[in-house]
Parts: structure tokens; sequence; C-alpha cells
């Protein structure tokens, strides 16, 4: 068996020891309030860990949607007499709705702006549950709040949130090694490399924003079922900034994580209850954990104690079937076609005007002075920038009008100057998140043929044997290396590589010499810009030339060369 | 006089080795090219030696002591200016602000600055009528003029210009290089960084030619820019070879 | 008629306390391009400390001023060691969430020293106000818009006709070329937050006498004070400060003919659809995307 499939069969067994604990164990009324209300928080901190940890996104309402769950089973049950489940399951649906709204925000704002759209989401729904006394019954709270038929004794409804507790951190931990997982530690990690493999930065962050809004719910539903007495002084910023800490502390990005921080911070307070009998000391040593977390401990306690787990060896991959490059071949000659393309940045003509035909199969050269617009000019094909003017053709197909990420569909894939790879991830992980981009006709086969062709791309790039060990662990040289076979994976038409001999070696430059070579072999078409002319001259059948935004030569590149208005462009004028 | 000497300079980024044990020297008030192909480790030596950039092994002297590894402050005390790559001329301030920054590493009275940026402007004519204009109006060459009295306003021994020419029309370029010329004539020593190797040859009393991070060539400006090798930098090796 | 004037005099008053937050905000976001979500903190704890100085203690207002302004001043050096020199080199999130937990802990460390009640402070003038024609002038109010004036004039000339102000501009914009030209720039940065944390202590000291001192002062007005930068472009000066003034403006008029206790949410929801219409604000250029 699988140690996936191990690791999962012992979560099962333990999750059902924990429920059996649960309901049999009797535990005076305060324990077992700690561990309600710590099961409870422990589900919305999970709902962090998705948005946070996995996708990077701040978030600092999540006491905001654990109040909405919270309410609506509170007023849903006892204002409007509906049945708890429904309540519960109409709560995490408007909590999941009210998440998705404030996700589509991130399509303009990142950073600041989204911290203060949280916040001030937070602080409409803490107006709204104090003042409109009609609905929500204001300061009082809603009190006398019934739990489900089978469940209204305290063990029950306890063993029932720690089942569903143990349902949910499986679903978050599982989520992260599913392609919509990785689409978030990719979106997390690099969101340019993101969008440039295929992935649907956007949509990604919405999901995430929602999902972590659910779970939000779901836990606030429980937590209202669980106190049978609410009021909206337990849903205020401040408890958006405890459970923000509970999810830094034990670590963002697993549930594991999650857990611990919860666990520690509602349980050491108890064991320190002196921090409670003075009023702000609390939240002021909260406050300071924060800091302090921060600055020392930035992964928190289980990302740092993962990391140890990391430097074991995990089991070696079965050995794959030779990578198969198939690019599509609609039979045009011209795999790559840009006409007029012109970008302006302000007043400044960064690309100007400029034509480049790329024959299918072989390797053409963008080459220029610094400042000539090469880099640019990538940038426009590959969709991080639009253009100003003119149109780009993949294969006879017009993708001048398509964001980033559906050009990879298109057919295009590329590397990038200073390398960007997802460093949390292996080797593996990083080819993989290629390998799956839309309509990638190579890996229809479901997982395995994903991880399969994974793993062939790396051998192919000569890093198999390192598949499972994360970037910071490879060479600047190596780490190109995997870039590339991210981009291979992805089965491209058109590969574009942006200055990839910077800060090789003489024998690192060889092998990437022979590297394209060995791609071009299999019918790819390759756009390569580059300084380093040996390579240049060896490896690029065709060059264009561009100085100033414009184009100056094209052709063969012995002839293009030897012409002396390039030379003059890289040397000076001459008299 | 050596005024600069930097000997078996070595600077590295993470595990990138941008510079491998470079040496060459700098008399007082000479006008040294640096040439090379783009990443050949030109800016990086620059950086190294107004301590933007620590070196990972060997030694940088300036008027006899040893200055890498500190801090850019302290260095530009000691009279070296850098007007780096790109220009960063300060978008928000005006040009006599911008000038009058210049002086940051002295200690003058504010009359005095203002009094001096004043003088400065006259130096530079072209840029004189533009004096309360903001940094970011300005075109790119009068930004470079800009960045050029700007680092004349430091009183330096050494000054550091790393590409000036860049994105510069071929006639905006002249000026430039005659501001240089003006520059030396006036005792500033200037190391200058330059992918256009004809011009800055043209200004120079010497020069050098980095390959991949290591010295390549160096030599007067006459015999440098016959030698065939030259070529071979920028624009690769046998199969290129440029008619002049 | 009568009543718009009143209207707008308070708004203005209000606006101005506002105003210098935001100024405060702005200040630090240009020189380190951090979001100080702790800024409306520098005005409750100079608020509880004229509390202690100048009532509990009794001492002279000037004095319980002097010294409460430099506590701020050390509070604002303390803040740039403690908060924002660790994580100077880290992506945006880790020092936003650290000035969330600074803020977290100034408020609370001072309910844990004070305790909950809130306090009154006086105004600094015995006479309460006076009639100008149909406005009554509240005298508070009326140091309020005077001292801001003055401080705004002050910040005018500081930065435009100063040599330090031009270096904290240059340090603000470009720091690698400051730093080549020897300009001082970790000094420049100390010398941003302990100014910061100056202007939003005056801010709570002038505006404590018309509300009352209490631990959640703070974060209201940095709120509204964020609200106006934003209104006003992110990151530029003048349209933090008319930011400020129209946010008060706005919502003293929302206060009389919206109902008094939604105007806060009012407020926010007006700040959410602007940053999602228009996030470079009435003045600011572009939006500080984060990738």
């Amino acid at each position: 068996m699988s140690r996936s499939a191990i690791g999962q069969l012992l979560y099962a067994l333990a999750a059902a020891v924990l429920v059996a604990l649960a309901a049999t164990v009797k535990t005076d009324g305060y324990v077992a309030n700690i561990l309600m209300q710590a099961d409870t928080y422990a589900i919305a901190v999970f709902g962090l860990s998705i948005v946070l940890g996995l996708c990077g996104q701040i978030n600092l309402a999540q006491a905001a949607f654990f109040a909405v769950g919270a309410y609506s089973v509170a007023l849903g049950t006892v204002d409007y007499h509906i049945p708890f489940w429904l309540c519960l399951i109409g709560g995490m649906a408007l909590a999941f709705t009210a998440g998705a709204a404030l996700g589509l925000t991130t399509l303009r704002l990142g950073g600041h702006y989204l911290a203060m759209v949280t916040i001030s989401f937070q602080q409409i729904l803490t107006v709204v549950l104090l003042n409109a006394i009609g609905f929500t019954h204001g300061p009082d709270g809603v009190s006398s709040i019934p739990r489900p038929t089978g469940f209204t004794s305290g063990q029950a409804f306890l063993a029932l949130v720690v089942a569903i507790l143990a349902i949910s951190g499986y679903f978050v931990w599982r989520l992260a090694d599913t392609r919509l997982g990785r689409a978030m530690r990719a979106v997390r990690d690099n969101e340019l490399a993101a969008s440039a493999n295929g992935i649907d930065v956007f949509r990604t962050k919405l999901i995430a924003f929602a999902l972590a809004a659910l779970l939000g719910g779901l836990g606030g539903g429980l937590f209202a079922g669980g106190f049978s007495y609410i009021s909206p002084d337990q849903f205020a910023f401040a408890d958006s900034i405890v459970l923000l800490t509970m999810a830094l502390l034990g670590g963002a990005a697993s549930p594991v994580g999650s857990a611990i921080g919860t666990g520690l911070l509602i349980l050491i307070p108890e064991w320190l209850r002196f921090l409670k009998s003075v009023p702000g000391l609390y939240l002021a040593v909260y406050g300071l954990a924060v800091i302090l977390i921060v600055i020392f401990m930035p992964d928190g306690i289980w990302g740092y104690v993962s990391k140890l787990f990391r430097a074991r060896e995990r089991e070696p991959l079965k050995c794959a079937e030779p990578l198969a490059l198939r690019p599509v071949d609609s039979g045009a000659t011209i795999a790559l076609e840009v006409t007029g393309l012109s970008k302006n940045f302000g007043g400044l003509k960064a690309v100007d005007e400029v034509d480049l035909q790329v024959r299918r199969g072989g390797v053409h050269a963008l080459i220029g002075p610094n400042g000539s617009g090469k880099t640019t000019t990538l940038n426009v094909v590959t969709g991080l920038y639009r253009a100003t003017a003119g149109a780009i053709f993949v294969d006879g197909v017009d993708v001048t009008a398509l964001p980033a990420h559906k050009r990879t569909v298109a057919g295009l894939a590329r590397t990038f100057q200073n390398i960007r790879l997802f460093r949390s991830m292996t080797a593996l992980e990083n080819v993989v998140v290629g390998a799956e981009r839309d309509g990638n006709a190579l890996v229809a086969g479901g997982r395995d043929a994903l991880w399969r062709r994974a793993r062939a791309a790396l051998d192919f790039v000569g890093l198999g044997h390192r598949a499972n060990e994360t970037v910071p662990s490879f060479s600047y040289g190596h780490q190109r290396l995997i870039e590339i076979a991210r981009a291979l994976a992805a089965n491209p038409t058109v590969l574009l590589l942006d200055e990839p001999a910077a800060g090789l070696n003489m024998s690192e430059k060889k092998a990437l010499h022979g590297l394209l070579g060995r791609i071009a072999a299999q019918g790819l078409t390759i756009l390569l810009i580059d300084h380093d002319m040996t390579l240049i001259a060896g490896a690029a059948r065709h060059v264009t030339v561009l100085n100033f935004g414009r184009r100056i030569a094209d052709g063969e590149t012995a002839d293009v060369l030897r012409q002396p208005d390039v030379a003059a462009a890289y040397l000076g004028v001459s008299e | 006089m050596t005024l600069l000497e930097v000997k078996d300079l070595s600077v590295a980024y993470g595990e990138i080795k941008a510079l491998r044990g470079v040496s060459f020297t700098i008399d007082e008030g000479a006008v040294i090219a640096l040439l090379g192909s783009n990443g050949a480790g030109k800016s990086t030596t620059l950086r190294a030696i107004s301590g933007l950039v620590g070196p990972s092994a060997g030694s940088i002297m300036f008027d006899g002591k040893p200055i890498a590894g500190l801090s850019p402050r302290t260095i530009a005390k000691l009279g070296v200016a850098h007007a780096p790559e790109g220009r960063r001329v300060f978008p928000g301030l005006t040009v006599r602000e911008n000038i009058m920054l210049g002086a940051s590493n002295r200690n003058a009275s504010s009359a005095a600055i203002r009094r001096e940026a004043d003088a400065m402007l006259d130096v530079f004519p072209g840029i004189r009528p533009f004096a309360n204009a903001l940094g970011w109006t300005l075109s790119g060459g009068q930004q470079q003029m800009v960045a050029v009295a700007r680092g004349l306003m430091a009183k330096p021994r050494l000054l550091l210009l790393d590409e000036p020419s860049l994105g510069l029309a071929p006639v905006v370029m002249q000026e430039v290089f005659r501001i240089i010329a003006e520059i030396h004539n006036r005792g500033t020593a200037v190391l200058l960084v330059e992918q256009n190797a004809h011009m800055a040859l043209k200004v120079a009393s010497w020069g050098y030619v980095l390959e991949t991070g290591r010295l390549a060539l160096g030599g007067d400006p006459a015999t440098l820019w016959s030698d065939e090798r030259i070529r071979d930098a920028y624009l690769g090796g046998e199969q290129a070879k440029a008619t002049t | 008629m009568d009543f718009f004037l009143q209207l707008l005099f308070t708004g203005l008053g209000i606006g101005a306390v506002y105003a210098l937050v935001a100024l405060g905000f702005v200040l630090i976001f240009r020189a380190t391009s951090v979001v100080n979500f702790a800024q409306g903190e520098f005005s409750m704890v100079a608020a509880y400390l004229m509390v202690v100085f100048a009532v509990d203690l009794g001492w002279p207002y000037w004095l319980a001023f002097l010294i409460s302004i430099g506590g701020m001043a050390l509070l604002g050096a303390i803040f740039n060691l403690t908060v924002y020199y660790p994580l100077r080199n880290r992506s945006f999130l880790p020092v936003l969430i650290s000035t969330i937990g600074a803020s977290i802990f100034l408020s609370n460390s001072v309910l844990a020293l004070y305790g909950p009640q809130p306090q009154v402070l006086p105004g600094w003038l015995s006479t309460l106000g006076f009639q100008l024609g149909p406005v009554y002038l509240d005298s508070q109010y009326l140091i309020i818009i005077g001292v801001t004036l003055a401080l705004v004039a002050f910040q005018y000339w500081l930065f435009e006709r100063t040599l330090i102000g031009k270096k904290l501009q240059a340090t603000s914009q470009d720091k690698e070329m400051a730093t080549l030209l020897g300009i001082p720039v970790v000094g420049m940065i100390m010398i941003t937050f302990v100014y910061s944390a100056v202007l939003g202590g005056i801010a709570g000291i002038l505006v404590a006498p018309v509300l009352f001192v209490s631990i959640q002062m703070g974060s209201t007005i940095a709120l509204k004070a964020f609200a106006a930068t934003i209104i006003g472009g992110f990151g530029d000066v003048a349209g933090a400060i008319l930011g400020g003034f129209a946010i008060g403006v706005i919502e003293t008029f929302g206060a009389a003919y919206i109902s008094v206790p939604f105007k806060d949410a009012f407020a926010f929801l007006v700040l959410i659809l602007f940053l999602i219409v228009r996030p470079q604000g009435i003045f600011g250029e572009r939006v500080a995307e984060k990738a």
C-alpha cells in the first residue's frame, strides 16, 4: 500500500478514536466548553489555512463568516423554527457566497487594499449585527439555540463536532495535493509563473476565499449549537485576529498546523487563567505573539517541524517512459507569428512595430543590446502585457486578446529570466503544475499519467533522480532546467526561453546547448532570447535583431551576425 | 598616481559568480572605459566599488585605503560618486533639488549647496531651462544630464558612470560624451561602463573588456578597437566578423 | 442654511483629525511601503497619556502635552525598531500582520494598564465656544482646525523648503539611489516613524475632548483616515489631507441625514466601493497591486 494510503487510513483511525472518546468520556462542563470552542474555532482556522496558508491571500474577516454561520443557525432555529441541519447548510451557503463576493475584489486588488476590503466587510457585519435589532436581536444576542435531534446532549453534540472537524481536516489535508490545491500554492509562490503555466489566478483566489468562508460558516453554525447562546461581541475584528494568530502560530499552510495553533492558543490561556482576569492582558499578549511569530517563526510551529521531516527521503518513483513531445501541428510552416507589434509604456515605445516569424521546428533567436525591447516583446507575446498594437498568431490562431493563462492552452510555454519556480514545492510538483494545464492531451490517463509525464520531463533534463527535492536545494543552473522541464511538460507548440544561459557557467551552457538540440529534434519550435553569442550562433538557425524597440535585422544567423548595422548596434556606430 | 586599485575582485550573487578575479587600476583624473556585452559583469564591478554589493574575494583600494565591504555612505564620503544604470533621477523632485542632493555626502550649508547647484546648471546648459521641472517629466537624455550633474555635486575624485547611453538617441549620446570629456578636463577620474564601445573608446584613455566575469582584454583605445577579439566578446566566436 | 454651515464646521473639525492621522499613514507608506495598521493607536495612546498627566496628576496642560508628544516620539522610534526594522526585507504580508499585532498589543496594553472605563479629557480653553453669526464655533474644534492647518503648513515647509525634507522625499522615492548619494536612509526612516507617531499623537490629543478617551478611539479614527488616503489616492500627501477633510464632512452630513448607528457601516461600504471602482483615488496615479 502506498504511503499516502497508509497515512489516510491512520487518519481515519485516529479520527474514529477521537470521536468515540468524545462520545463516551465524561467531562465536566468547563472542559467540555473548552473543547467545544477549540473544535469549532479549528474548523474556521482550517478555512484560513486554505485562503492564507495555501493561497497566500490575506483575509481578516474570518470571524465575520463564522458569524454568518452562527447567526444563520441561531436565527433560523429560534426565530423561524427551521430545522438545525437546514440552517447549518443555509449558513454555509450564505458564507460561501459572501466569501466569493469578497474574493471578487481580488480581480482588481491585492495586498493592503485587499486587507482593507476584508476589514471593512468585517466591520460592516459587526455594525449590522449590533444595530439591526429587529432581525439580529442586537447586543442581547440569541439564546436557547436548539441542537439537532439525536445530538441534544452536550456529549453527543461534541462527538458530532469532532467528527465534522475530522472530515473537514481531511478535506483540507488532501486539498493541497489536488490540482486546485497545487494551483493555489502556485499562486501563493509566484503569481506570474502560475499564470504563465495555465492557471487562472483570479478564479483560484476566488475559490480560495469561498472555501475559507464556507468552513468559517460551518464552524460558526456548530459554535451556535454548541453554546446555545451567541452575541455580536463574539464575532468582532479582534476575533478575526485571534483566528489569524492561531493559523500563523501553528503554521498557516496545513491543517495540522491549524489544529496545533488553535489548540495551543485556547489551552494555554486556560492554564494561564490569570491572563483573563485583567481585561486586555489576554489580547495584549496575543498582539505581541503575532509580532513575534511573524518575525521569528514565519512558517509557524508545524511549518518548522515539517521542514525537518522533509529532509527524510521519500520513496523513489519508478522510472517512466521517455518524454513525449508532440506539438500540435496544423501544417503551417510558421509556428509563431507577430505582426506590427507595439508596446508603449506611457510615452516610451518599448516595442515599435516589430514583425517576427518563427518557423516551425528549430531554434530562432531574438537578440539585441540592453534595452532593445526583447524581453518586453516576449512578455507581450506570452500575455504578461497587453499589446498596444499589432497581433500575435500561434500556429495560425490569433491569441492577441487571450489572457496569459489561456495562451498556454494555445500552445505557448515559457521560462523566465529570473527563474520563477514555486519554491515551496518539489521539483516534481513544479513540473506537474506545468503538465496539468488545460487541454494537455498527453496526460489524459488521469493522475498516474500526469505524474509519469512530469517524471519523464525531469528525466529529459537530467534531474529525474532528484524529483522529490524542494526547489531551494537545487543549484541555479539546475533550477533553470526544472523550469524548462515544467514548460516541456505542458507539451507546447512554441517554447519561449528568456535568457536561459544567464548565470550559467561554461559546462552548464554546453549542456543547455545539447538540451536545446534534443528539444528541437522532437519537432518543437523554440524562440530564444540571450546575450551569449556563442550559444546563439551555435544553437539558433535564424535570428532577429532588435534595437531601440525596432527590428533591424532578420535572417540566418551567420549572415545576420556579419551585418555591419548589427555590429554597430552592439558596439556603437563606426565612422 | 593610482587612485583606484582593484585586485582579484570576485563578486557572487548567491551562487551566480558575476565577477571572477578581476584586476585593474585607475589613475587620478583618467577616463577608463569598461566594456562588454550584457551580463559580462560591468555593473557589478561598479556596485562593488560603490559598496552596494560586497565582494566574495579580492580587494579594492581607493587612495590607498581599503574600501571593499564598506557601506555606500562611507564610500560616498571618501569621494566616490556612482551614477547607476537607468539614471535614477528622483521623479518627484525638481532638477535643481536632484542636483542639490548630490552634495549629501558633504557637510555644507543649504545656501552653499544651492549656490553650487546653480553653478552646476551653468555647466549643463541643456537642462538649465528645466531647473524647476519634476524629474519624471524629463526625457532620457535630460535625465542623464541631471544624473551626471548630481554625481559631480559630490565633488568626487572618482565618478562611476553606468551605461549613460542606454536608451538614448545617437544625437543625445554625443552630448553626454562631450560632458564626460569635460569632466575629465576638470580633473575627476571617470570609470565609464558602456555597451557602446565605440563612443566610450573615443573619450577614454584606456579600456578594458569584460567577458562573463573575467577581464578578457585591456589596452589603449585605438589598439582595442581594431582588435578583432573585441567583436568576439560582443558577437560570439569565429562566426561573427563585423566589417568596419 | 444655518444647519448646513454648522454641519460643515463640525465636519471640517473632525476631518482635520482624520487628515492628520492620514498624513502620518501616507508618510510611513511612502518611506517604507508599509501600511501601518497601528497608526490609530498612536492617537489613542497619546490621549491616554494626556489623561494621566493633565487629569490624574493635574499637571499644567502645556506640560502634559509636551510630555505626551515626547512619549509618542519615543513610541514611534521603538515601533520602527521592533515592528518594521526586523521585517524590512520581507514581503508586505508579514509586515502588515505585524502592524496589526502591534495595534492589538497597544490597545490592549492600555486597557490592561488603565481599565475599560472611557475617560474624559477637557479641552485646552476654558471657554466652550462662541457664536459667529448663525454658527456656533466650538472652541476645541477651532483649535483642531487651527493646529491642523499649522501642521499642514509646517509639513509643506519641511518638504518643500528644507534640505532634510528633500532627503526624506528622496528616501521615499528611491532608497538605493539615496544611499548612493550619502543620504542616511535608516535615519530618514526613523525620522518618518517618529514624526508620524507625533502627528498621530497630536491628532488624538486634539480630538479627545470632543469624544471620550477610549480604547477603541484609535481604530475608529484609523479606519476612517485610511479611507481618506484611499479616496485621496494612496500615497499622495495632498490627497490624504484633502481626503481626511472630505471624510469628516461626508460622515457628519451622513450622520445627520442618514441614521446614526448605521453611518459607520455606510462609510465602510463607500470605502469598499471606492476600492473596487477607483482604487487609485481621486489624485493617485496607480494602484499598488501586489503580485
